[in-house]
């Protein structure tokens, strides 16, 4: 295999990667970004509107304690103080960064900035640019900033297969260059794997086609823990119809009414107080018992009612508001079919405030690490995220790289499952198995078994029916030339991934005897007093879970 | 239910040509996914958000360039939906540009 050598190998390049490697890059450190996609163009931060941060445009009641408050609040008693501290203490910083290096936010008539209040935010704190295209302004000026820098060479069209290990700590990768399924051993100093969520797991997601919880697979391998792997955001009023737009978010669902087939308003049961403008988990919950009662719509969802505030919502929303006119659903005068999608998943790496996971050389940050949200990520949250630590894992791991005398240069490192995929690739023409329809089965597992309400009985299908994929995919059939770019070959690497996340998932899920935040298990629909996560790892080959109290 | 026909440009200079059910609100993208799953498992193409953001799926539709995430999947002026990939820079494979 011909071997790359590098200082820092950063593995995604959304908000969280891009933002690690243009931190990392203010050392002497060599760094090389790798995306399965095309660089800056392929995750969840494409989509996403808004940002919330602490800044100049803060409100006067604001400050580091109230957001602190805000998150642990939500986090329904997992979120860690270390990393809530972490975020509300960098926001600030890290926002002045990208408005010095060009981020422009959006003002409002009196040219003020735009700060809009999102549910579970107690002060307004949501600002934007782009006029809501927030994510891709923040990948813009990144990139840009990481094209002026000599020392960051990107790579688009590669996807990872393992992480590799030498004296017990990561010391690169094995990647497949799609372009000419060619691959490649990487070596270097640290590693930080910034691959984004998990919504691909599911049938229904506003996620983007890269979002196949390929993080999670890969740490586990090399040894790293997960932190609560079953606190998984479901987006509660996301697009049923048209089928195109299926999965869409509908943001301004706190400004609009939702109804049950029967033109109920169905929160006054569930939440009189706030009504729709509650937090995920709650709604996700109080749609989906509505459904699970037989009062859901000809689709499986609620009605959205948006005409009373229509304005606000073509002001604060307007792409999505435009992208449903084009598909021939105008908000102004009709309802929205709409229920609950995966969109987000607050577990994840398990990492500390520098963004280091438990093994020794890999940095997670973004939506691939876990423990910041707990329970319930707050809207406009992820992006903070992102960029706070991001720049934590550029930063510690170049100071470490910078420690390091030299890679582990002619150390063979021990590769397993590459070798297994490359070699279930090369023997695929006597398969059977269509990559996609591999995928695909996952999906409708998860969306049926795992999705909002759950069971132990239902977790327990799940874990059945995934292990029978996961044999199936030792026959999978891969028809195209392996000369060549191959969607099947894709489609197989990442159902690999996505096999090993949905059983960590399945794992943490059953192991939580309890409904807490984003969890609900029917079989147990009490929160119990005392406060634990669930640890996932793989030990000598075998997936474990754990419950700990503080982490 | 009736057809629509899919011409593609593809590498190698090859040409190929699908046939398959012509749903109202299909967009393009739903239509080559539709080709990938049941008629042709070697085509390559290029999709990331499908909400008309990251701008990766874009391909020439019928002789325009256009989102194929965004433009329904409706036959051109002779009569077929004809794509292929952009003219400017090195195609990767099939609709797939070099970024
Ligand atoms: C539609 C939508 C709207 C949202 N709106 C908001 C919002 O308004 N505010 C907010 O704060 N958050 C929002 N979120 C959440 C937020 O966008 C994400 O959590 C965040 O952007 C994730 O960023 P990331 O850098 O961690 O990962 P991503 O942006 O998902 O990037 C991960 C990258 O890793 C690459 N990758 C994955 N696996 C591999 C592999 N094996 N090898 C190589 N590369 C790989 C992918 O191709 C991708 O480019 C939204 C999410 C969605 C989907
Ligand atoms: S898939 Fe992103 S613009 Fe079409």
């Amino acid at each position: 295999m011909d071997e790359i050598i590098t200082d820092i190998l950063v593995i995604g390049s959304g908000a969280a990667g891009l933002a690690a490697s243009v931190y990392a890059a203010e050392s002497s450190q060599q760094i090389l970004v790798i995306d399965k996609g095309a660089i800056g163009r392929s995750g969840s931060t494409v989509g996403a509107v808004q940002i919330a941060s602490l800044g100049s445009w803060s409100h006067r009641e604001d400050s580091l304690d109230a957001y602190q408050q805000d998150i642990r609040e939500s986090g329904r008693g997992l979120s860690s103080p270390v990393l809530t501290d972490v975020l509300v203490q960098d926001i600030s910083a890290r926002l002045e960064d990208l408005l010095q290096w060009g981020l422009k936010l959006d003002k409002n008539e009196h040219n003020d900035i735009l700060v809009a209040a999102t549910s579970g935010h107690t002060i307004p704190r949501s600002i934007s640019s782009k006029k809501g295209k927030t994510g891709l302004a923040i990948l813009q000026v990144l990139t840009k900033r990481a094209k002026n820098s000599s020392n960051i060479k990107r790579w688009s069209d590669v996807i990872t297969l393992e992480l590799v290990k030498a004296n017990g700590r990561v010391a690169g990768a094995v990647v497949l260059d799609l372009k000419e399924n060619k691959s490649y051993l990487i070596r270097c100093k640290t590693v930080i794997l910034a691959t984004g969520g998990i919504g691909q797991l599911y049938s229904t997601t506003s996620n983007p086609a890269q979002s196949t919880g390929d993080g999670f697979a890969l740490s586990l391998t090399a040894g790293a823990a997960l932190v609560d792997m079953e606190q998984i955001q479901f987006y509660p009023v996301s697009l049923i119809h048209p089928p195109s737009l299926s999965g869409l978010c509908l943001s301004f669902y706190h400004l609009a009414k939702l109804y049950n087939r029967n033109g109920e308003r169905f929160m006054d049961k569930y939440e009189p107080e706030t009504m729709e403008n509650t937090t995920r988990d709650k709604l996700a919950i109080a749609i989906a018992s509505e459904v699970e009662e037989g009062l859901g719509t000809p689709g499986g969802g609620v009605w959205v009612d948006a005409t009373g505030n229509i304005e606000e919502v073509k002001r604060q929303f307007h792409h999505e508001y435009q992208l449903c006119l084009d598909r021939g659903l105008d908000l102004a005068s009709h309802l929205a079919e709409a229920g609950p999608a995966a969109h987000f998943i607050m577990g994840g790496i398990w990492i500390d405030g520098d963004a280091a996971s438990t093994t020794p050389g890999l940095y997670a940050a973004g939506e691939s690490a876990g423990g910041l949200h707990g329970g319930n990520r707050l809207g406009n949250n992820a992006l903070s995220e992102c960029i706070v630590f991001g720049a934590r894992a550029g930063k510690a791991a170049a100071r470490e790289s910078a420690r390091m005398k030299s890679i582990t240069d002619g150390v063979p490192l021990q590769t397993k499952k590459a070798d297994k995929i490359i070699n279930v690739i090369s023997n695929s023409e006597q398969g059977t198995e269509r990559s996609y329809a591999c995928k695909k089965a996952v999906q409708t597992l998860m969306g049926k078994y795992v999705g909002v309400v759950r069971s132990t009985k239902e977790l327990l299908q799940a874990k059945a029916e995934i292990k029978a994929i996961e044999e199936k995919l030792d026959q999978v059939k891969i028809t195209s030339s392996p000369d060549f770019y191959s969607k099947e070959i894709l489609d197989y690497i990442e159902a690999v991934h996505m096999v090993t996340t949905a059983q960590a998932i399945v794992e943490a899920a059953l192991t939580r005897k309890e409904s807490r935040g984003a969890h609900h298990n029917k079989n147990f629909p009490e929160q119990l007093t005392e406060v634990k996560h669930t640890i996932v790892k793989v030990e000598n080959g075998k997936m474990t879970v754990q419950e700990e109290g503080e982490v | 239910m009736s057809r629509l026909v899919v011409k593609i440009d593809r590498s190698e200079m090859r040409t190929d040509q699908y046939e398959i059910d012509l749903k109202t609100g299909r967009t393009v993208l739903e239509a080559v996914e539709a080709i990938y799953h049941h008629h042709d498992p070697s085509l390559a193409y290029r999709y990331s958000c499908r909400t008309g953001l990251c701008t990766t799926c874009m391909m020439l539709i019928n002789g325009k360039p256009g989102l194929s995430c965004m433009k329904m999947a409706e036959p051109g002026e002779n009569g077929v939906l004809h794509l292929a990939p952009l003219p400017k820079g090195r195609t990767i494979k099939d609709l797939i540009k070099e970024v």
